[in-house]
């Protein structure tokens, strides 16, 4: 834990040292937890920045700024139009999604370049398991079966990784081309398709998961049922960990969380209620899309902010040496972190199957398109090439980003122009991200010979 | 230089002060033996073999792997398919394999130091459309060699950007290379242009020299006198630097083994040229050595004494071996990285030239296709022996893992497998590359 304390350790590092050294320490660990009041705070979250810890303000000053630009250069400025939005916001759930997933062993120093073909396969899968004629297994069945064999894929390179100790590199590229392969072959063909029929229930629920709608009305409950929970859940424990004498944000802070979160929702909420459609068939409501990644983010930030496996992951990002004599088994660690990774991409992957109207071709997707961007996504999101730093949010908005520039790009009407641009936009954002993190960290005193 | 003393040592030792080697060996026989290359220890031609078996012995198995890998693989296609060793397949193979060994080639410049470059595949995309583009009789219309000159610079271009990227930013180099890659894309599409370019008209004379680069071959006796001049250069050279050698007193190898080297080149060139001069053309005649033959050979040879022989190769291998190291020995790691980079770029440019003339017409799904070289181009290296933690590889390697490859494609096409089981065969062989490369420095690292 010597580079990055940035995200590490929370409750291990506290405020004993800030009297010894405060500039230094403040800048090391994170802000919630030296800062007693609101001033205090945001001083100490400035230092971090200005230290090179930026965090996720990078790439959400890229995104306001990609959607301005975007808003004036587009034709009749179409760019932020609701129905624009939330198309984008869809095309980017499985970059989002698959950041999210190469998140979890880019924490370790380690890379997965199988993330698209293995994303490919769990969709895949799920296609063919809720075929009718067909295997014909309940949704939830076909999902899980998906998840948990792209889960042991990952588990087994994670092996080769962790007890082999074959590079990560090498392994996931014999698995891109392996599973490049067999995704072929499970379609049935280069020319062949998996569809899902809408007509039958069971699949028409995976047929929803992206191009299915929330009512209005009930989008509006949810959100505030989600609102409350989370603000209830924050507040008490600010509360407790006050009660219990330990060192806790102050609560303006956390009432200006729950309020940014509270704003953001009804913002999303008001923006998919608006009507999309036309006169005759109005398309409104909050895409289910949008809890669904909701759930695996939340689920992602427990895991890597609350769990001792997520303690653990940075820890060996940060120093594999140190945490092995900390106790800590490594491979044990690396292959359940590949393991995660993998299953995770599958839910990317039978999103995107969704997104492309439940249709699963050799062109619904490029495998090896989709590793490079959800790994861009990741790094352009604020996740460390070098292991140890990175959070589950950095995926979701880097994800946004890319799929905000691709699908910003195709409105433009610039003709032969428009399919280069779709490469060379991310490509350049990609590098000016990565020279933002090497440059921050020279900052910090850690770079390489 | 702590971990993998294998290939590193043989230029320092080599040209520097030899002498050093030879009375180690004689207070620690065994360990000596094993780190230093046969051919400075052996005196004698069985010593010498005792000291190869050892060195394999010690997980230092060169291009032992590889050579059985080409052995295996030839005899399973030819008990599956006996068209596999024809004479005109053999050509074929070769003929499909040059790309990967060119591209492999570039690879280990960026391997050798411990870095990959994910960009090499689209470089040579670029490379292809530009200087299909460079010929067009209605477009620019360049003499040949002007645009292969302006397209080798361009992608030594491309390699200067990205070299420096990461080389004096610092910035992972794998990283900067998947960034590049993207932009190229984006670059060659739009040089590109509108949906085809093609440089197949046989009336325009640039066009059909290109053309020729990769479809045109030697006539058969231009084929055996090249390859008598070949031979003779490459057996005087190896003959007169050891005899130099010995005349200095330095240490040399035994004088049989240089004649068993010559006789060997020998042999392998008429079996070549005999091979190639075989009519393979169904209707007509297509016979004689094809002209890509004898660019991968300039090529090899070339890179072969950069990296051996000069004083920019063994730094190269040093910064492999240990960065920190090689920095406090005073060697420029930011010109070197660089550098490294401009070739990979500049070899995968010509590799670009060979594409383009492959191809014959380019479209945007090629410049596309062109990406998924890089991983074979990885994997060839691998392969054939490099080390993916930097200090550990040749540039022969990669000729002979791109032959693998190349075998393990045309053999499955031949037997009919799509090209999906293929990508499977390749993982396959990848792993197995990377599990011995890894199990043999763990036997090296567990007894040294």
């Amino acid at each position: 834990m010597t580079a990055d304390q940035g995200e590490t350790p929370a409750e291990t590092t506290g405020a004993v040292d800030l009297t010894e050294d405060a500039k230094v320490e403040a800048a090391d660990i994170p802000p919630a937890v030296v800062a007693q009041s609101l001033s205090q705070y945001l001083r100490a979250w400035w230092l971090q920045i200005r230290s090179g810890n930026s965090g996720v303000l990078p790439v959400v000053l890229a995104i306001v700024i990609v959607a301005v630009v975007f808003e004036i250069i587009t034709p009749e400025h179409a760019f932020l139009r609701p129905s624009n939005l939330v198309f984008i916001f869809g095309l980017s759930t499985v970059y989002m999604i698959l950041a999210i997933a190469e998140t979890a062993v880019l924490l370790l120093a380690e890379v997965d370049l199988s993330v698209g073909a293995v994303a490919l396969i769990g969709g895949v899968i799920t296609f063919k398991l809720v075929q009718n004629p067909g295997a014909d297994w309940p949704w939830w069945a076909a999902i899980l079966a998906a998840l948990a064999i792209c889960g042991a894929i990952g588990a087994v390179q994670g092996a080769l990784t962790a007890v082999v100790r074959i590079p990560s590199f090498v392994v996931t590229l014999a698995g891109f081309l392996l599973f490049s392969g067999i995704l072929i072959i499970l379609i049935g063909g280069a020319d062949a398709s998996v569809n899902l029929n809408t007509n039958d229930p069971n699949q028409n629920i995976i047929y929803e998961l992206v191009q299915g709608l929330i009512s209005p009305v009930a989008s509006w409950i949810i959100l505030a049922v989600a609102v409350v929970a989370y603000g209830v859940a924050v507040w008490l424990r600010m509360a407790s960990r006050r009660r219990q004498g330990l060192v806790a944000p102050p609560p303006a802070l956390t009432a200006i969380k729950i309020a940014l979160v509270a704003i953001v929702g009804v913002a999303v909420v008001v923006i998919c209620n608006y009507n999309r459609g036309s006169a005759l068939k109005s398309v409104q409501g909050v895409p289910w899309v949008i809890p669904i990644v909701l759930v695996v983010l939340g689920v992602w930030t427990l895991v890597l902010g609350r769990t001792r496996f997520g303690r653990y992951m940075y820890a060996i990002g940060g120093n594999p040496e140190a945490a092995r004599r900390a106790g800590v088994s490594v491979p044990g660690i690396r292959i359940w972190s590949f393991a995660a990774c993998s299953a995770t991409a599958a839910l990317g992957g039978i999103l995107l199957g969704s997104f492309f109207f439940g249709e699963y071709s050799t062109n619904t997707a490029d495998p090896g398109q989709l590793v490079l961007y959800s790994i861009a996504a990741a790094v352009i999101g604020g996740v460390s090439l070098f292991g140890g730093r990175g959070k589950a949010i950095h995926g979701i908005l880097g994800g946004l980003l890319i799929g905000g520039i691709a699908y910003g790009v195709s409105l433009l009407s610039l003709g032969s122009l428009s399919t280069p641009l779709e490469y060379i936009l991310p490509g350049a954002v990609l590098l000016i991200a990565v020279l933002i993190d090497v440059l921050s960290r020279r900052g910090t005193g850690s770079a390489r010979v | 230089m702590t971990a993998d003393p294998g290939e590193t040592p043989t230029g320092t030792a080599g040209a520097g002060p030899a002498g050093a080697t030879a009375t180690d060996l004689t207070l620690d026989a065994k360990v000596a033996a094993a780190d230093v290359p046969p051919e400075l220890a052996a005196q004698s031609l069985s010593q010498y073999f005792r000291a190869s078996w050892l060195q394999v012995r010690r997980g230092n198995s060169g291009v032992l792997p590889v050579v059985l890998g080409i052995v295996i693989v030839a005899i399973a296609f030819q008990i599956a398919n006996p068209k596999f060793l024809s004479a005109q397949n053999l050509v074929n193979l070769f003929e499909q394999s040059t790309i990967y060994m060119l591209l492999a080639i570039a690879e280990i410049f960026a391997l050798l130091l411990g870095e990959i470059d994910l960009s090499v595949g689209l470089v040579m995309g670029l490379g292809s459309v530009v200087v299909a583009e460079l010929v067009q009789p209605t477009g620019a219309n360049w003499p040949w060699w002007a645009a292969i000159i302006a397209t080798l610079l361009a992608c030594a271009a491309v390699g200067a950007i990205q070299g420096s990227m990461v080389a004096r930013l610092k910035m992972p180099s794998f990283i900067v290379t998947l960034g590049g890659l993207l932009i190229l894309e984006g670059v060659a599409i739009i040089v590109l242009g509108g949906s085809l370019v093609g440089i197949g008209n046989s009336q325009y004379h640039n066009e059909l020299v290109l053309y020729d680069i990769f479809w045109g071959s030697f006539s058969p006796l231009v084929g055996w006198i090249l390859m008598i001049v070949v031979v003779a250069l490459a057996g005087t050279t190896l003959w007169l630097r050891d005899a130099r050698k010995r005349r200095h007193g330095l240490e040399a190898p035994p004088r049989s083994l240089t004649a068993m080297k010559i006789a060997l080149m020998a042999v392998s060139g008429v079996v070549v040229v005999a091979i190639c001069n075989v009519n393979r053309a169904h209707f007509g005649t297509i016979e004689g050595v094809p002209y890509i033959l004898l660019i991968v050979l300039v090529v090899l040879v070339l890179c072969t004494i950069l990296l051996q022989r000069t004083r920019f190769g063994r730094y190269v291998y040093a910064i492999g071996g240990n960065p920190e190291a090689a920095r406090r020995a005073g060697v420029s790691l930011p010109s070197i990285r660089t550098w490294c980079f401009v070739l990979a770029a500049f070899i995968s440019g010509i590799a670009g030239v060979l594409f383009a003339s492959w191809q014959v017409s380019l479209t945007t799904n090629i410049i596309k296709a062109s990406n998924s070289y890089v991983l074979l181009a990885v994997a060839a290296a691998v392969i054939g022996g490099t080390s993916l933690f930097g200090g550990r590889g040749k540039t022969i390697h990669g000729v002979l893992g791109g032959l693998v490859i190349g075998g393990i494609y045309n053999g499955l096409y031949l037997l009919g497998v799509s090209s999906q089981w293929i990508d499977v065969v390749v993982a396959g062989v990848l792993l197995a590359a990377a599990l011995v490369d890894v199990l043999s420095r763990r036997g090296a690292q567990g007894q040294a």
